[in-house]
């Protein structure tokens, strides 16, 4: 009689973890630290894959030159290597209070989960941000390697939600603390009146490439209304009064569709990634399915 | 056409908008619903498209709605109609016809004249607004009120389904008569008189209002009975009279005539009739004991009335008549002699009757004998005395009634009077009318011959005798005792028979104050109560038929009572009615459109308003 292991984390399953070990996260732009990690840096570096020949100049290594050729034509040349860097992947959960509709955080956090032990897995440095939380934002100070793991999935499952701070404002707080370049992973409903394209150009000038995962509850995807109705802001607590017409739900549809398509493009000008998906997508299907289709994890 | 309101200070219910409106915002109360983020959706609501005009409309459709749903309840309550109508009657009698050509069908299997208005009236009754209110008065031979001036529609619809056709002819002047006692209670100014147009041309009558004559299409071609009667022919036969007629429009048609007793046909003869002929038949009847003679008519064609192709007759007792003379009035018992069927009393060895047909005598106390006819001779009748006395005088007849049925092929001339009645006054000629009598012959200074008739009885008075004058040597003397036993065999029923007419039915030989239970045609039945003389009066018989009158135990007693009227059989119908003041009104042949209510149709629309109200906020909200 086999006896299962014990789970890890609630986060992800043991089978889901397994999974995760065999992908990493395709990144386009090489926006990596300085230190040596195993995502290959656009510069020569020291990595034992030779790259290409240059010129040798004054100062340069000598030992990188390449003594065969110098004894052979009489003229130095220099040996480069491909360079193996090291990337930050920061992983921002809005937990605001929208969040807590609809499972939208716990997908959030599972979510977050994938794209931490992927980084883990990877090697690459990885750090966690509670955004929109109701205190001062927790957060997980960078952290390299499998054995990191358990700090990772125990940051996430402490998050609580319940927060008023826009995204945008959670955003600009998380680069006040970080630094290094690399990834970073942004799971919100970007439902908010702020201006996201500074927050991204923030992101994006920090040297972070923009992952952004918008999660919209299924009454947001396709909401009901009938008669009239008082809808009260989970977060500002402002109301608005609403009464049910035929007209009013394809407008609301156009406005979230223009909305998503917004976000794409702020994403896509700065060479990111954005997904719309449902918190009722079951987790798997979005992890090993869509995000494989779509080309952000290989 | 815009629609007018009887009830138009119900609009102030319009105020009730106000409190509507107010209460519907501040009782508005509308449910909270978290949601993540407003973002989307104030967006959405910032939109110039949903702030289009249409889209506030839609908004506020409930509102809308709401106010739509008692606009309109507050318009029906105002009661709208479409005027229809040049002059709006709020109190209207309608005078329908029940006569026997409204029973008329149009073709076989059709409608009746009287089915046609109950329709139309039907209609008229539906759109009867608030403040309008009918009188239904049926009219035959007479007219009597069906219901009061009512709006009641539930009533008048009852009272016109009870409505059937009566077999007698039509007396508007009865229904006319009717509207205008009406009229006195409640003031109305026009009368709608509903119609086959089968009425009198003329009618005596000074309209008090204005009428609307409503005249239906006539019916379909018909022939029928228009005169059964019977006359005493000698050697104690009867010679039987049937007369038929027929329609203006009646086609040609072939059919049988049967003559009937007892429902065994006792004679008939084929008929081929044309329009416009008028067959009289003849038949010859055995006399006997009275009996109930049927005639029937069949057709082989459709024939659009049946109430006249039977009539029923009453056939007397064939019986001598009974006279008493006495006996030294030799000059009378001699004439009567001569005549066929008359027994003269007193004679030798044969009882004296209690009653007689005729008394001649110049006994006064034998005026007394019970008698439907009595001749006094040279007897002055006691009211009389006053204002004629007699002279011993010679005298002539200055002139006399050659059209009475007594001194017909009688003259008068150089007849030698030696008793000379002289009037007391020259008022006399009037006292005598006020008294009920009727001057014959008109002596040099009074009146030598009176009659007047008391009930059934009727009184002849000779003011001078006979034989104190040169009459007995006339030839005319035994001419005016045959005129004198002819009037007294048709006072007495022996000499002719005429059928009954529907109307009203009279009988007699009863006992006094008998009750007594009559059945007829129809269903009909009724027990009324003879009067002292054993006399039935007054008793309803609006169907053609036998009736059968029962009194106490006694043998039943058949009546019959018959239609035979020319006007209602020849379906004639006039296009305007002639009234006394030389007004004319004409018939309408299109049916009059009354007003249109409108208020059922309004508050259909409110509670289509509603069901769309409930629809609209009972429905999601459509997802795309």
């Amino acid at each position: 009689m086999t006896v299962p292991a014990p789970q890890l984390t609630a986060l992800l399953s043991n089978r889901d973890l397994d999974r995760l070990a065999r992908l990493r996260l395709k990144v386009s732009r090489r926006f990596t630290n300085r230190g040596r990690g195993e995502h290959l840096g656009v510069k020569g570096g020291t990595s034992t894959e030779f790259c290409d020949y240059r010129d040798y100049t004054a100062g340069d290594d000598v030992r990188f030159v390449d003594w065969n050729i110098f004894a052979r034509i009489q003229r130095p040349y220099l040996k480069q290597f491909h360079q193996e860097e090291e990337l930050h992947v920061a992983l921002l959960v809005d937990a605001s209070r929208s969040m807590l509709f609809e499972e939208k955080l716990a997908l959030a956090q599972r979510l977050a989960a994938a794209f931490g032990v992927l980084g883990l897995r990877g090697g690459e440095k990885v750090s966690a941000y509670a955004l929109g939380t109701a205190g001062p934002s927790p957060r997980l100070q960078p952290t390299r390697g499998r054995s990191a793991q358990g700090k990772l999935f125990t940051f996430l499952e402490s998050i609580e939600g319940g927060g008023d701070t826009p995204v945008e404002r959670g955003i600009e707080g998380f680069l006040r603390q970080h630094s290094g370049r690399g990834v970073a992973v942004v799971i919100s409903d970007f439902l908010t009146d702020g201006d996201l394209r500074r927050s991204f150009n923030l992101l994006h000038n920090a040297g972070l490439e923009i992952y952004a995962v918008q999660l919209l509850g299924p009454s947001e995807l396709a909401p009901e209304i009938t008669g009239d109705l008082r809808f009260v802001d989970s977060e500002t607590a402002a109301n608005l009064d609403i009464s049910a017409a035929g007209d009013l739900l394809s407008l609301y549809h156009e406005y979230r569709r223009a909305h998503e398509a917004q976000l794409t493009a702020l994403c896509q000008q700065r060479s990111g990634k954005f997904l719309s998906i449902s918190s009722a997508e079951p987790f798997e299907r979005v992890v090993f399915d869509l995000l494989r289709r779509r080309g952000w994890i290989v | 056409m815009l629609p007018a309101f009887t009830s138009l200070g119900n609009a102030w219910l319009f105020a009730l908008l106000v409190p509507l409106v107010v209460f519907y915002f501040l009782k508005l109360k509308r449910p909270r619903v978290a949601i993540p983020s407003l973002m989307l959706w104030r967006q959405v609501l910032n939109d110039q498209r949903v702030n289009s005009p249409f889209q506030r409309f839609k908004r506020n459709l409930l509102l809308l709605l709401q106010i739509l749903i008692l606009a309109l309840l507050v318009l029906a309550a105002m009661q709208p109609f479409l005027r229809r109508e040049a002059a709006r009657a709020h109190r209207l009698p309608v005078l329908i016809d029940i006569s026997a050509s409204m029973g008329a069908l149009d073709h076989a299997h059709g409608n009746t004249r009287l089915d046609e208005v109950k329709r139309s009236l039907r209609e008229r009754i539906d759109g009867l607004l608030p403040d309008q209110e009918l009188c239904l008065v049926a009219f035959g031979k007479t007219a009597r009120r069906l219901t009061p001036f009512t709006n009641n529609h539930r009533e008048l619809r009852d009272a016109l389904d009870g409505l059937t056709v009566e077999d007698v002819p039509s007396d508007i002047e009865e229904a006319l008569r009717l509207a205008q006692a009406l009229g006195r209670t409640e003031p109305f100014d026009r009368v709608l008189l509903l119609s086959d147009g089968n009425l009198p041309t003329q009618a005596n009558f000074e309209l008090p209002f204005q009428i609307d004559f409503q005249k239906t299409a006539p019916g379909g071609s018909n022939f029928g009975i228009v005169a059964f009667s019977a006359r005493r022919a000698p050697g104690g036969h009867w010679q039987v009279f049937v007369q038929l007629a027929g329609s203006a429009n009646a086609e040609s048609s072939t059919g049988t005539l049967e003559l009937r007793q007892q429902d065994k046909v006792i004679a008939h003869e084929d008929l081929s009739l044309t329009r416009g002929s008028s067959p009289r038949l003849a038949f010859d009847l055995a006399g006997g004991p009275g009996a109930v003679l049927e005639a029937r008519l069949r057709l082989n064609d459709f024939d659009s009335l049946t109430s006249d192709d039977s009539a029923w007759l009453t056939v007397p007792a064939t019986r001598p008549l009974t006279v008493y003379v006495p006996d030294h009035l030799a000059g009378y018992r001699h004439a009567l002699a001569a005549l066929e069927d008359v027994n003269v009393f007193p004679q030798a060895d044969t009882p004296t009757p209690a009653v007689f047909d005729l008394v001649i005598s110049d006994h006064e106390e034998d005026m007394t004998k019970p008698a439907r006819v009595r001749c006094a001779i040279g007897i002055i009748p006691p009211d009389v005395r006053s204002l004629v006395t007699v002279e011993g005088k010679s005298s002539q007849a200055i002139d006399w009634r050659r059209d009475s049925p007594l001194l017909q092929h009688v003259s008068l001339r150089d007849v030698v009077f030696m008793d000379q009645p002289v009037s007391t006054g020259v008022t006399t000629e009037d006292a005598l009318a006020q008294l009920g009598y009727e001057i014959l012959a008109q002596g040099e200074h009074g009146p030598l011959m009176l009659d007047k008739r008391t009930g059934e009885t009727l009184s002849i008075a000779l003011l001078f005798h006979t034989d104190r004058s040169t009459l007995p040597y006339r030839v005319g003397f035994p001419i005016f005792v045959s005129n004198l036993v002819q009037t007294a065999l048709h006072e007495s029923g022996l000499a002719e028979a005429e059928a009954g007419h529907t109307g009203v039915l009279s009988a007699e030989g009863f006992n006094p104050n008998a009750s007594c239970s009559i059945s007829g045609p129809a269903n009909y039945r009724r027990t009324v109560q003879a009067d002292e003389q054993g006399r039935l009066t007054g008793i309803p018989a609006p169907h053609a038929g036998d009736y059968t009158i029962t009194a106490g135990g006694g043998l039943p007693q058949s009546v019959g009572a018959s239609l035979l009227s020319l006007s209602e059989t020849s379906l004639a119908a006039v296009d305007q009615l002639q009234f006394n003041d030389q007004l004319t009104v004409a018939a309408a042949t299109a049916p009059a459109k009354s007003d249109r209510t409108l208020w059922w149709i309004i508050a259909f629309a409110a509670f289509l308003a509603l069901l769309v109200e409930w629809w609209w906020f009972q429905r999601p909200a459509r997802a795309v």
